[in-house]
């Protein structure tokens, strides 16, 4: 229901779909080699990282904060919220800045920014086809030809 | 600890001092202003008399100032200037570029003298004598100006022979620039003669000037008074009839005469208005003279005790023309504002930082009250009083904040000073077009701003605008403009700076950091347009080879980023070759500035607001001693709990490489101290003092404890703002719990 509201650049992304034949826009990216995607009305800007300052006491997916122009950022590290291993920050890392419309504008750390997908709705497999019980932030699987994507819904993702 | 200004012994004496300071900085800021709108009629060949006649009166003062402080170089180079400035109003010198120079050089010096008076730099004496050498030599050069002109009109020699030498001067300049004379008649009545030649004034501004206001002794009436009044135009008779119109009104055309006329007009005499009507000399007693408003009682006894002498009758129409010597006699300060020393403002925020902690205590007292039934009524009547500290706390806050408020005209004026000057230097001719001065900031930020906006000003001359020749040969206009321009936009406010000149290119700023190895030419492939410009901003970072007087030597642009990330705010640069490059600022509306103590616990950098430490000292481990797993020593002869912030953070210890340069260095204990609870944090190492800017943490993190916000740390880094007060509360209430949970187990 969230998702519906957005944001501006959320309806333009909408609009944009409409025009190409009910296709939505899907940023994709890797983590541990595994292709992930969300949609890329949720993602204001792609960062390289900044110093970020590890916050005593924060939830454990909380990599820190960083100054982004001025304003503080809460930075998650995806892969600790995947409860996948860490791995050191490269040159390929790039930082999500993704806004969900919660007041607050949000760091996602992934290994590697691969490309945008448009995926038409039957490219689109719901979660389950993995099997009931699926975790509430896999919101389904893309297809687009030949690549798998698994799809991200932010919400979950981001409640720290 | 810092000291609180409300405590400082201020002398009657010393605040004379700073008003006379505060006053001449005022007096010099109007006077800049009106130098630098004089500079641009000049340029548009216009002359301003009002504004000179600003300038004259601005100088008189600061003389008038300087005398009463003793002090004489002020004193000296006012009298120079007034010298100057009265030969520039009675057109015996003529407004050149090289007069404007020095009456800007003559800020600027006036500036020098007043720091140096304040003890802050020293003496300027060499500048002083050599102005007042180049002054000096103005005066001499009187141009000759022949007074021909004036016999060729119709004008009655009673009139010629009371102009003063100023009237006489304008009245000659309007002529020999072709414009035509014309004579108003009016009949004033004397209860309201101020407002009605206010308003007569304000019609007739738009058409011409006016040149003087004489009483023609002819008024019917013993409640009022006939004027002539002399007024210099373009337009024509019928053309001011509209406009300038009015009950027992005439107006006409002061005929030319043939070229025939008296040889040349009589040495005219200088002298203020003679008493030429016997009616008006003897006008009815002060009291039916006052304007209709109610009078202010300092104003009406400074008058009722002194017998009107027969020129004060004369004196409302002059003063409410304008022309110097003419001041309306009252005590009443013309504004209705204080002047406030920013200090007493910190004060007073201070202040209301500690009624927060109050109302923090407030707030658990009245949860304590609440948990016990028997106090039920008591709890409500707190939670309501509770709520309303918390609403006029709120306002309070507010209140001071706003109060703190200034316009950023204020910076603007002393820019467009700086872009003259340099512009003047390069030989390159730019505009500057001002727009937003009225949008408000904190007054501390406006005071840190204009050494930052000064680098970005000259940059934009030095680096940006091309010369004269080089703008014509790709077509641009000659004159180069810098748009200076400041708007609010929610809770910040944005200043930019954007001239119209060469621009940036993206290749020669990559190829230049690259050559100073300021970054890889692997890093510059993946730079993106934004971070291309943003290079600029590299320490060490200079597109030019050899240095100039103003910029180019690489410090600058690195040193503008940084202060402006002192105060909260980033910069921004974009450019386009060929069409101009714009700067951007960013900056809050208020600072939330705090003093803090920058602490490092294994490795990690924090800071803890000053105004809750007490005290800093080395730790001796040997008097910790231990009670019940808590820690505690004695501090001259008082027991303080003590706490490792890297135990209570849950800091990984340093590595072990680290720790045998660790054990040389001692551990520090912060004293804290928040209403009446102490505490002592242990910290590895002590960074030093710094104001800082605070900024929350977002709500993403808002569970998390111990933490009041964030700051920038100038190199983009983040350093976290421990939030005493619920540390100490923690520790302390941690220690009960432990107590309980003994008592309970017991």
């Amino acid at each position: 229901m969230r998702q519906r509201l957005g944001t501006g650049m959320n309806r333009a992304a909408v609009r944009r779909a409409a025009d190409i034949g009910k296709r939505v826009e899907y940023l994709a990216f890797s983590i541990a080699g595994e292709l992930y995607a969300v949609k890329i009305a949720f993602v204001a800007e792609i960062l390289k990282p900044l110093p970020i300052t590890e916050v005593p006491r924060a939830p454990r997916n909380v990599v820190g904060v960083m100054s982004v122009r001025g304003r503080l950022v809460t930075v998650i590290d995806l892969r600790r919220r995947l409860r996948m291993p860490e791995a050191p920050i490269d040159a390929h890392t790039r930082i999500l800045l993704t806004d969900i419309g919660q007041g607050e504008q949000i760091g996602l750390m992934v290994d590697r920014v691969n490309q945008v997908y448009r995926l038409a709705e039957n490219e689109i497999e719901p979660a389950d086809v993995l099997g009931g019980d699926q975790p509430a932030h896999i919101a389904g699987i893309g297809r687009p030809d030949r690549a798998l994507l698994i799809l991200l819904n932010l919400i979950p993702i981001l409640t720290v | 600890m810092p000291e609180g200004p409300g405590g400082r012994g201020e002398s009657p004496a010393d605040k004379a001092r700073d008003d006379f300071f505060s006053e001449a900085q005022e007096l010099l800021d109007g006077l800049s202003r009106d130098l630098l709108a004089l500079d641009e009629r000049s340029r548009r060949g216009e002359s301003d008399p009002e504004l000179i006649n600003d300038v004259f009166r601005a100088v008189h003062t600061l003389k008038g100032l300087a005398g009463l402080f003793g002090a004489a170089r002020m004193t000296a180079l006012s009298h120079q200037l007034e010298d100057v400035l009265d030969d520039l109003r009675l057109g015996r010198i003529e407004l050149t570029a090289r007069v404007l120079d020095l009456l800007f050089q003559s800020v600027e010096l006036y500036g020098l003298i007043l720091s140096a008076e304040k003890g802050q730099a020293p003496e300027p004496s060499g500048e002083v004598e050599s102005l007042l050498v180049a002054l000096g030599e103005l005066s001499s050069e009187h141009a000759g100006g022949g007074p021909g002109t004036l016999a060729h009109y119709d004008l009655d020699p009673s009139i010629l022979g009371v102009l003063t030498e100023y009237e006489e001067h304008r009245l000659r300049t309007n002529i020999q620039s072709g414009l035509s004379l014309f004579r108003i008649r009016v009949q004033l009545s004397l209860a309201t003669i101020d407002s009605a030649l206010e308003d007569l004034k304000g019609k007739a501004r738009p058409h011409g000037e006016i040149i003087t206001y004489l009483p023609t002794g002819n008024g019917g009436e013993t409640e009022s008074i006939e004027l002539e009044i002399l007024i210099a135009s373009q337009s024509t008779l019928e053309e001011l009839r509209i406009p300038i119109s009015g009950p027992n009104l005439t107006i006409e055309e002061v005929a030319k005469r043939a070229p025939t006329g008296r040889p040349s007009a009589a040495p005219l005499a200088v002298s203020p208005l003679r008493p030429q009507t016997p009616k008006v000399a003897a006008a009815p007693p002060a009291p039916s003279m006052l304007p209709s408003p109610p009078p202010a009682p300092p104003t009406s006894a400074g008058r009722g005790t002194l017998p009107p002498p027969p020129s004060v009758s004369m004196s409302p129409p002059r003063g409410a023309g304008g022309v110097p010597g003419g001041r309306d006699l009252s005590l009443r300060s013309v504004s209705q504002t204080v002047r406030v020393d920013i200090r007493k403002l910190d004060h007073l925020m201070n202040i209301v930082g500690e009624l927060a902690i109050v109302r923090t205590a407030l707030a658990r007292t009245r949860e304590r009250v609440r948990g016990n039934p028997a106090l039920r009524e008591l709890g409500i009547e707190l939670h309501r009083l509770h709520r309303a500290f918390d609403r006029h706390l709120m306002q309070m806050q507010n209140g001071i904040l706003e109060v703190r408020m200034v316009p950023l005209g204020q910076i603007f004026e002393k820019l467009a000073r700086v872009v003259r000057q340099i512009s003047r230097e390069q030989d390159k001719q730019v505009n500057l077009v001002i727009t937003g001065a009225e949008t408000e900031i904190d007054k501390l930020i406006v005071e840190e701003l204009s050494d930052p906006l000064m680098h970005m000003i000259r940059n934009a001359i030095d680096h940006g605008i091309e010369s004269r020749d080089a703008r014509v040969d790709v077509a641009k206009p000659p004159v180069g403009t810098i748009a200076l321009n400041a708007f609010q936009k929610g809770n910040v406010v944005i200043i930019e700076v954007e001239d119209d000149g060469a621009g940036m290119k993206r290749e020669v700023l990559m190829e230049t950091a690259i050559r100073k190895n300021l970054i890889t030419a692997t890093e510059a492939e993946g730079l993106s347009p934004r971070e291309i410009y943003n290079l600029v901003f590299l320490p060490g970072f200079t597109t030019r080879e050899e240095a100039t007087d103003l910029s180019g030597r690489g410090v600058g642009m690195d040193i503008v980023k940084t202060n402006i990330g002192k105060l909260g705010g980033v910069v921004d640069i974009t450019s386009e070759p060929g069409i101009g490059t714009k700067i951007a600022v960013t900056l809050p509306i208020t600072l939330a500035i705090i003093s803090v103590l920058g602490v490092e616990v294994a490795g990690h950098s924090f800071a803890v607001p000053l105004a809750s430490v007490e005290e800093a000292i080395v730790l001796d481990e040997t008097l910790i001693r231990n009670f019940n797993g808590r820690e505690a020593m004695t501090q001259r002869g008082v027991t303080l709990p003590v706490c490792r912030l890297a135990q209570l953070f849950g800091l990984a210890d340093r590595p072990v490489g680290d720790l045998v340069s660790a054990r040389k260095t001692k551990s520090c204990v912060v004293i804290a101290q928040v209403g009446d609870r102490r505490l002592g944090f242990i910290v590895d190492r002590l960074i030093g003092q710094q104001d800082i800017v605070i900024k929350p943490l977002g709500k993403s993190l808002s569970g998390v404890r111990g933490f009041a916000g964030a700051t920038e740390l100038g190199d983009q880094r983040v350093g976290l703002v421990l939030d005493v007060a619920a540390l100490i509360e923690e520790v302390l209430a941690s220690e009960k719990d432990l107590h309980l949970a003994y008592e309970r187990r017991a």
